[in-house]
């Protein structure tokens, strides 16, 4: 006690304290690929300044981040990069999936383009847009916030494991049977040929 | 230059390639009125777009673009594709477009030698349409993974197959052949020391 | 030493077969870029780049969406100046259907790509400072860039991926108070720039790390085929805006600002200069842009007023024949290209008639600038690779599409 009688101390448990800390320095580490990555640069600078959340402090080492903002589109040539760098991460830490892509895959959907990094790691929050408005990252982030707050946060063993991830990540097809695709697609693009040629020649045997 | 100073421009373009090139080889304008010039096959393309930069008419010294497209439908004649090389002038600031009708089994021909911004475009139109590029010092894919099967932009490829790739979890070197000499000498020094200002071959052959 | 005793010597450190990996995910690599050195010391002796991290598949859904719905696509090309690529491209289709848009329509369109231009540049100067370590020059034009967002905004709707174009017209026409406050940021920007220039030109550090790093020489340009601000800091006087005019262009009053060494600080002066130049044809648009309609009077593109849509039943079959079917392009085929923020930016499209294309080919800036990087960047020290790739400014959606 001070003379005035205002308290130095507030008694509360470890694990309170522990989430009042984790939730107001959350540290990103910004995977920016595309335009996401653009509007995350814009909340970071003057106008909007996500300091104000505790969250300037960009870490692009994973090592040192607790939460990873992947903002844009994740190709499946970019997702075991991606993966890697939540594996390097140190409990505990959250995933912000920002924008239409990386939540879902959004206009994308093609032959390169991972459908949501969901397929590959567990996500906290999902912000919508393409891209979000700085505002919506905000949100998120404040969301995050509350979420930890509440101790809504996964507990460690409830994550899908190195394993399952490995296993979504796993050919949808062997290469073997896209392969056998192949020459079935080939086969038929022939035959229509041939239908096609055997109806020419008969038009012109009419005629 | 104005407008009109230009179509003239590319008028004179299009009578000289009528009176000297156009000998067997079709020539088109597009709707752009910019010269299309068919080569007969694709060594001929790589003789045009030689030629053309020795033409003082025309004094070709930039590759604006090289692509190519699927021709499944035969608008485009019997051959399978299309390369299309987009030559700029910057002197002169015209445009010529040669076109060279390449099938299923050939190979066209690199122009990496003449003009070294063609190395990597060929490489994306190796990937993406399967076609090759004889003579090219690095014909390997540029765009989708090693171990990616097909080539996305034939027309029959379907838009949604996906690949994913389980065991590079690790950083793969993507096939980089860096000239990395780790042998050492007797007396312990790396044996590329003597040798560290030879650079590598255009593309890291 | 002998390799059997693990001491290591000095010898050691000279190793020149030390390999490096910057990328994908690096913060000075801009997004998917991966670069992999071999270093000899700090030497960067040869490079290979790998691209694709960001390869979308952009070209094929061209060949899958029909011609309108594909402008949303070009937004998330080069996503800093989206402006320029939705109406470069709404440019080249309607060359493929002969179109000429209205003298209002293209007066908007010119300011709309300078206004791109400024954004793309803020975005390429504040970075390439920020990589340096010179955060306030971040600070500073982050400010103007916001605000030229906000303008964006309220033109059509959305900051970053606009769509603002339509082939034919605008989707619409500028907001109310819009030419005023154009007014006012042609006016106070430059001293924003001015700024910069006081911060960074004549600074002793910001000359020591730019000037004769990363030349790209005038040979070099040529060879890759690199365009833009690259080929002009080369000493290549060359503008598509002013060469192949295309627009207002001719009418408008400009310089085309030439450099000489190829250097980052060459790269870094043009590219201010252009802001400026951008801001002077800005300020010629606001007097000069006349009243008039937007679309063209062509009903094989023109989107019919909504109010008409409503009351009227022609309109309304129009309406949905437009949006339901697609416009139907003539067969044949064009290459539209634009002087784009980092260069030549063209859209090569093949059609076979219908509302959909036959092959949507972007030729992109980026990719030739990022070829002539991994030439180029040999022989320098690996912080200086960094300001290189800063200055030449390659955006990763634009070059893997």
């Amino acid at each position: 006690m001070s003379k005035d009688g205002s308290s130095f101390f507030y008694p509360t448990l470890l694990s309170e304290a522990a989430k009042w800390a984790q939730k107001n320095s959350l540290w990103p580490m910004p995977f920016g690929t595309s335009c996401c990555g653009i509007e995350m640069m814009s909340t970071l600078s003057s106008t909007y300044d996500l300091s104000r959340f505790g969250a300037e402090v960009v870490r692009f080492s994973p090592r040192q981040a607790d939460m990873l903002i992947v903002a844009g589109t994740i190709t499946t040539k970019m997702a075991p990069v991606l993966r890697t760098i939540y594996d390097q991460m140190l409990e505990p830490k959250w995933v912000i999936a920002m924008g239409a892509c990386s939540s879902s895959g959004g206009i994308f959907d093609t032959y390169s383009v991972l459908q949501g990094i969901d397929e590959i790691m567990p996500v906290d929050v999902y912000v919508p847009g393409c891209p979000p408005i700085p505002e919506g990252l905000i949100h998120a982030i404040i969301h995050l916030q509350n979420k930890i707050d509440s101790g809504m946060d996964r507990k460690p063993a409830e994550r899908p494991s190195h394993e399952d991830a490995m296993n979504a990540m796993t050919y949808r097809k062997s290469i073997a049977d896209i392969k056998a695709d192949f020459t079935i697609t080939q086969d038929y693009v022939k035959q229509q040929q041939s239908l096609l040629d055997s109806l020419k020649s008969k038009e012109e045997i009419k005629k | 230059m104005n407008k009109a100073a230009f179509i003239l421009e590319q008028g004179k373009v299009a009578e000289r390639l009528m009176e000297k090139y156009s000998k067997d080889r079709r020539l088109e304008a597009d709707r752009n009125n910019e010269p299309v010039l068919w080569a007969k096959d694709a060594k001929d393309a790589k003789v045009l777009v030689k030629s053309f930069m020795l033409d003082d008419n025309f004094k070709i010294d930039f590759l604006s673009d090289l692509t190519a497209y699927d021709n499944q439908d035969g608008e485009d004649g019997e051959k399978r594709f299309v390369v299309v090389y987009q030559l700029y002038s910057l002197e002169k600031h015209i445009r010529i477009r040669v076109k060279a009708a390449v099938d299923l089994n050939e190979s066209a021909e690199t122009i990496t030698d003449i003009i070294p911004a063609a190395n990597w475009l060929e490489r994306e139109v190796y990937d993406l349409f399967g076609i090759n590029f004889t003579g090219h010092p690095n014909m390997r894919r540029i765009m989708m993974d090693e171990r990616f099967v097909g080539h996305p932009l034939r027309k029959e490829y379907p838009i949604k197959q996906r690949m994913g790739f389980d065991d590079n979890v690790q950083f793969h070197l993507g096939g980089h052949e860096l000239h990395v000499d780790n042998t050492l000498l007797e007396d312990g020094s790396p044996a590329d020391t003597q040798n560290r200002a030879t650079a590598l071959p255009e593309g890291g052959k | 030493m002998s390799p059997k005793t693990n001491v290591h010597t000095l010898q050691d450190f000279y190793n020149p077969n030390v390999l490096i990996n910057l990328g994908p995910s690096h913060p000075a690599m801009h997004g998917t870029l991966r670069v992999m050195c071999r270093v000899n010391g700090e030497t960067i002796e040869d490079a290979a780049c790998e691209i694709g991290y960001l390869h979308r598949g952009i070209e094929k859904l061209g060949e899958t969406k029909n011609y309108h719905q594909w402008m949303v696509y070009t937004d998330r090309l080069n996503y800093c100046s989206a402006l320029n690529n939705n109406i470069a491209y709404a440019m080249a289709v309607e060359n493929l259907m002969n179109i000429t848009p209205t003298e209002r329509c293209q007066y908007i369109r010119v300011i709309c790509m300078e206004l791109s231009r400024i954004i793309d540049h803020i975005i390429c100067v504040a970075i390439n400072a920020l990589d340096l370590g010179a955060m306030t020059v971040f600070w500073l034009l982050y400010h103007w860039r916001e605000e030229a967002y906000t303008m964006i905004e309220s033109m059509c709707g959305m900051r970053l991926t606009t769509t603002y174009a339509r082939i034919g017209g605008m989707s619409y026409d500028l907001p109310d108070n819009f030419l005023e406050r154009l007014w006012k940021f042609c006016e106070e920007m430059p001293k924003a720039l001015d700024e910069v220039e006081g911060l960074l030109s004549s600074n002793r550090i910001w000359i020591d790390r730019t000037k004769g790093v990363g030349v790209i020489t005038k040979e070099d340009a040529l060879k890759y085929a690199c365009t833009g601000p690259t080929l002009r800091s080369a000493g290549i006087d060359h503008d598509l805006r002013r060469d192949r005019p295309y627009y207002m262009y001719p009418e408008l009053e400009f310089d085309v600002v030439v450099g000489s060494n190829g250097d980052v600080y060459d790269r870094y002066l043009i590219r201010l200069e252009e802001m400026r130049q951008s801001i002077r044809i800005l300020k010629q648009c606001h007097d000069r842009i006349p009243m008039g309609p937007l679309w063209v009077n062509d009903k094989r593109v023109q989107i019919p007023e909504k109010m008409d849509v409503y009351t009227k039943m022609e309109v309304l079959i129009h309406h949905f024949k437009i949006f339901m079917e697609g416009i139907d392009v003539p067969p044949g085929e064009a290459y539209t290209c634009v002087e784009g923020p980092n260069g030549e930016l063209g859209f090569y499209i093949v059609s076979r008639g219908g509302p959909k294309a036959w092959r949507m080919r972007v030729k992109s800036p980026s990719f030739m600038l990022f070829q002539a990087f991994e030439k180029t960047v040999k022989g320098g020290k690996i912080p200086d690779a960094v300001a290189h790739l800063g200055s030449v400014n390659i955006i990763a959606g634009e070059l893997d599409r």
